[in-house]
This record gives C-alpha cells, sequence and structure tokens, in this order.
C-alpha cells in the first residue's frame, strides 16, 4: 500500500493480483451482471489507487478496506442503476478510510476458508442469515427488508443482532487457535485496535 | 437527537450494516464523534463484515480488466503530474467523513449522513460567508470538473484501448483495421473473438448531431449487412462499441456509416469507415 500511496504503478498491479477474484466475485454477487461487476472493481481499485494514503495499515487489512470499498461502489452502482444515473456519474467521491471496524482477528482470517465461512453462515438460523445477507448483499435497510420479508420491524431488527452474534461466535470458534483459545482483540472505543 | 450510548449498543447491528434509517444512522454518527465512552460492540459486530464477502468463491474477472484498471491508473497518474497534484491525493475536508461512517455505513448511509452532515453545517454559515463560500466553490467545482471531465475521457480512452488491446493480442481474434475511404483521417480498430464478442474503437470522426449516429455494420461474405450497433463520439471525435454475441464468420467485412438516427435496419449514410477481417 506505501508503493500505492507513492504512486508505484507496481504496487498496484500487486494489490490487483492478490485481491481481484475476491474483488470481483463480491460485485459479481451484489451486481448479478457481469459488466457492471467489472466497472466495479475497477472503480474501486482505482479508488484505492487515488485514496491509498487514507488508508492506516494499523486499523486493518487491505483487504478488508478493499472489500469494503467494493460493497459500497457495488451497491451505490445498483441504486444509481436502479434510478438510471451512470456509474461515472458521481458526484461525491466517498470511500472508507482507514479501516476502523476491521476485519477481526487477522489471526482468524488465517485459518478460514470460503467453505468454513460458508459453513458458520449456514448454520445460522435461515431468517438470521436472510437479514444479514439482504443487508450485505443487497444493501436493504431493516425497514427494506421487514417490506421484503413480511416480517416485522422488530423481528427483522432482533434478527440482524441475534445473527451477526452468532456469525461472530461461529467465526472466533472456527479460527480458534490449537488451544481452543480464540483470538478476540483488545476493545476499544469506535473499534480502534 | 438524544441518542445514548445504551441505544447506540441497540442499533449497533444495523449500523454497522449500513441498515438503519438515514436519520437514525446519522444520530448514531453523531453520537460517536462526541462519545468518550468506548462502543467495542461497534467492533464485535463490525469485524463480522468482510468474513461475508469471504464466503463467497472467487471469481476471475476478464482478463482485460487487469489492463484496464493500470491504464486507468497510469491515466491517472499523468494526469496529476500535468495539473502538479500530489500523487497522494490529499483528502478534501468537506468530502471526508469520519472513518467510521465511511467503513460502518453502507453505500447510501455513508452519503446521506455525508450529506446532511453537511447541509446541517451550512445553515450554520452567515449568509456573507455563504456568498463567499459559494463563489469559491462555484470556481473551484468548475475547475475541478473540468480536471475531472478531461481525467475521466482520457481515462475512458485508455480502458478502451486496454480492452482491445487485449483482444487484438489473443491469436484466434479477427482482427481490422479500418480506414476511410474519404481521406478524412478517421481510423478505427475492430477485434472480434470467437464467441462473438466484438470491440470496435473509432478515432478522429466528425462530431455528430441531433440524432445521428454512427452505425457498425458485418457483412459476412456478399450477405446482408448486419447491424452490429451503434455510438455517438466524443468532442475528439473519439468512440467505442463493445458487443456481444456477434455472429462470428470468415471473411467478415465491417464498415461504419453515418446515420440519421439508430432506427435505420439497412445501411442509408455515407460509410466513413471500412475494413476486412483476418487473423
Amino acid at each position: 500500500m506505501r508503493q500505492v500511496a507513492a504512486g508505484e504503478i507496481g504496487g498496484l498491479e500487486t494489490l490487483y493480483d492478490r485481491y481481484h477474484a475476491m474483488a470481483y466475485a463480491l460485485a459479481l454477487r451484489i451486481t448479478t451482471e457481469t459488466g457492471l461487476a467489472e466497472d466495479v472493481v475497477q472503480d474501486s481499485f482505482l479508488g484505492v489507487w487515488r485514496n491509498a494514503d487514507r488508508y492506516a495499515e494499523a486499523k486493518g487489512s487491505v483487504r478488508g478496506w478493499l472489500l469494503a470499498i467494493v460493497r459500497h461502489r457495488a451497491i451505490d452502482a445498483m441504486r444509481r442503476q436502479r434510478a438510471g444515473v451512470a456509474l461515472g456519474e458521481e458526484v461525491d467521491e466517498v470511500l472508507p478510510t482507514a479501516l476502523t471496524l476491521p476485519d477481526i482477528w487477522p489471526e482468524v482470517a488465517g485459518r478460514l476458508d470460503a467453505e468454513q465461512v460458508r459453513h458458520a453462515l449456514t448454520v445460522l438460523p435461515p431468517a438470521q442469515r436472510e437479514v444479514i445477507e439482504l443487508a450485505y448483499f443487497e444493501g436493504l435497510t431493516q425497514r427494506e427488508i421487514a417490506d421484503r420479508t413480511h416480517a416485522p420491524l422488530g423481528t427483522v431488527k432482533s434478527r440482524m443482532r441475534l445473527g451477526l452474534v452468532a456469525l461472530r461466535e461461529q467465526i472466533v470458534g472456527r479460527g480458534a487457535g490449537p488451544d481452543g483459545m480464540t483470538m478476540l482483540p483488545a476493545k476499544s472505543k469506535k473499534g480502534q485496535a | 437527537m438524544g441518542m445514548t450510548c445504551d441505544r447506540v449498543r441497540e442499533l449497533a447491528s444495523g449500523f454497522v450494516l449500513g441498515a438503519l434509517d438515514a436519520s437514525e444512522m446519522i444520530a448514531v454518527s453523531d453520537h460517536l464523534d462526541s462519545c468518550s465512552k468506548p462502543h467495542p460492540e461497534l467492533e464485535d459486530f463490525g469485524g463480522v463484515l468482510p468474513y461475508l464477502a469471504e464466503s463467497l468463491d472467487p471469481v476471475e474477472p476478464p482478463a482485460w480488466l487487469r489492463e484496464s484498471v493500470i491504464a486507468a491508473a497510469k491515466a491517472d497518474l499523468t494526469s496529476r503530474h500535468r495539473v502538479g497534484m500530489p500523487l497522494a491525493l490529499p483528502a478534501v475536508a468537506a468530502a471526508a467523513p469520519t472513518a467510521l461512517d465511511q467503513v460502518t455505513a453502507p453505500a447510501a448511509g455513508v452519503v446521506s449522513i455525508h450529506t446532511a452532515r453537511s447541509s446541517r453545517r451550512r445553515r450554520a454559515l452567515t449568509w456573507a460567508t455563504r456568498i463567499a463560500a459559494a463563489a469559491a466553490v462555484v470556481v473551484l467545482a468548475g475547475y475541478a470538473l473540468v480536471l475531472q471531465g478531461d481525467l475521466d475521457k482520457a481515462k475512458k480512452v485508455q480502458a478502451d484501448n486496454a480492452k482491445l488491446n487485449y483482444m487484438w493480442a489473443q491469436p484466434d481474434t479477427l482482427k481490422a483495421v479500418l480506414t476511410a475511404s474519404d481521406g478524412s483521417g478517421a481510423s478505427g480498430m475492430a477485434a472480434l473473438r470467437p464467441t462473438g464478442s466484438i470491440i470496435v474503437n473509432l478515432y478522429g470522426l466528425a462530431p455528430t448531431k441531433g440524432d445521428e449516429v454512427y452505425m457498425v455494420w458485418l457483412t459476412p461474405d456478399n450477405a446482408t449487412p448486419i447491424k452490429v450497433g451503434s455510438l455517438t463520439v466524443d468532442d475528439l471525435g473519439n468512440g467505442t462499441l463493445v458487443v456481444d454475441n456477434v455472429p462470428t464468420s470468415s471473411s467478415l467485412w465491417l464498415f461504419v456509416c453515418r446515420e440519421p438516427n439508430g432506427k435505420v435496419t439497412r445501411p442509408t449514410g455515407p460509410t466513413v469507415l471500412s475494413g476486412t477481417f483476418s487473423l
């Protein structure tokens, strides 16, 4: 990232080579269109390129920062598309900056693969998984989810909270070290580790 | 707004997913900006989010995308050098919400908080300050738009060229160099993949007027021309057309006509560029 912040193309190439498939998978999952997903990925890497100086290594991983940007851009692209506004017609360049709510537990991440995370999701009650996925992958608000699922708003809020708690426990549990100890980070104000 | 720490804790899961109503997103964000107490619940919930993306299997994008990204970054770099901007762009205060806003809020949530705050701050300005600020903003925004407009065009051309270059370099791609028969100086390149994807880049064409378009046609061996698609060009006369599912055939001839509108079903206007595909 230092190379990227210094304007070195090689740094961006390295970043792209390392994360492009994950970024594209997320963009494609949200947009469901290859063309739009390609635009989102390009836009996201350019966002990183232009704003690399805002990234703070101590506050989270590059991967988490990039994925937050991709998600942001993809949901934004979908909303713009629904509103008939082109992706390039950006009014405001708002990017996730330093990751202050980082991907928890980078040590945990190293022990997890996609299948394990998927399993962590599948063990959630379907109703909890549904509200989390609708919020994360479709960018719906709790109120919109309530409308979509015909569930009371209070129920949606409760499912979202319980689902995130359970998912967190699943992920931490699966990422625990061989001694069974979980690897929760020290808690601090506003998530700053 | 009366947001309390307890209320923030209740709303934390919706906040990190950006799933609260805009007013709640703003209230929580404002509270966090001013609250001195720890809110570890945000870390607890927010840290889960990247793992949701991890649940997806990686998907390989088209190979040309890499070249396109790098080309656009190079164009950006060139542009920064040209206008004397620093390599690392400084964050503009008005466009740089707190990190917490940006990471935890969703796309729309981020923007809405940001916009709402901006408008609230604007209301606090005196009229004199407003006028001065507005004048400065108009000047700066205009300048920025000009620069950004040029940059966007340059990036688009670079990206289109990168896409064409990639397709052009594949051994099984049919390639055509398009030349103008009227000596206008316009030119073009087209690449047709066996999959039926075609990209046509045109350069130096005269601008179109009204409903006029440049229509791209394919003619397989004396057969009836097939309409590929239409495009207009930018103020430099450059334009790109990308179409999937074009019928592929050997000895395809491609030509570009200037047509009164995009509804024509057969070539009616003058041919401005043409070329024959070959491996």
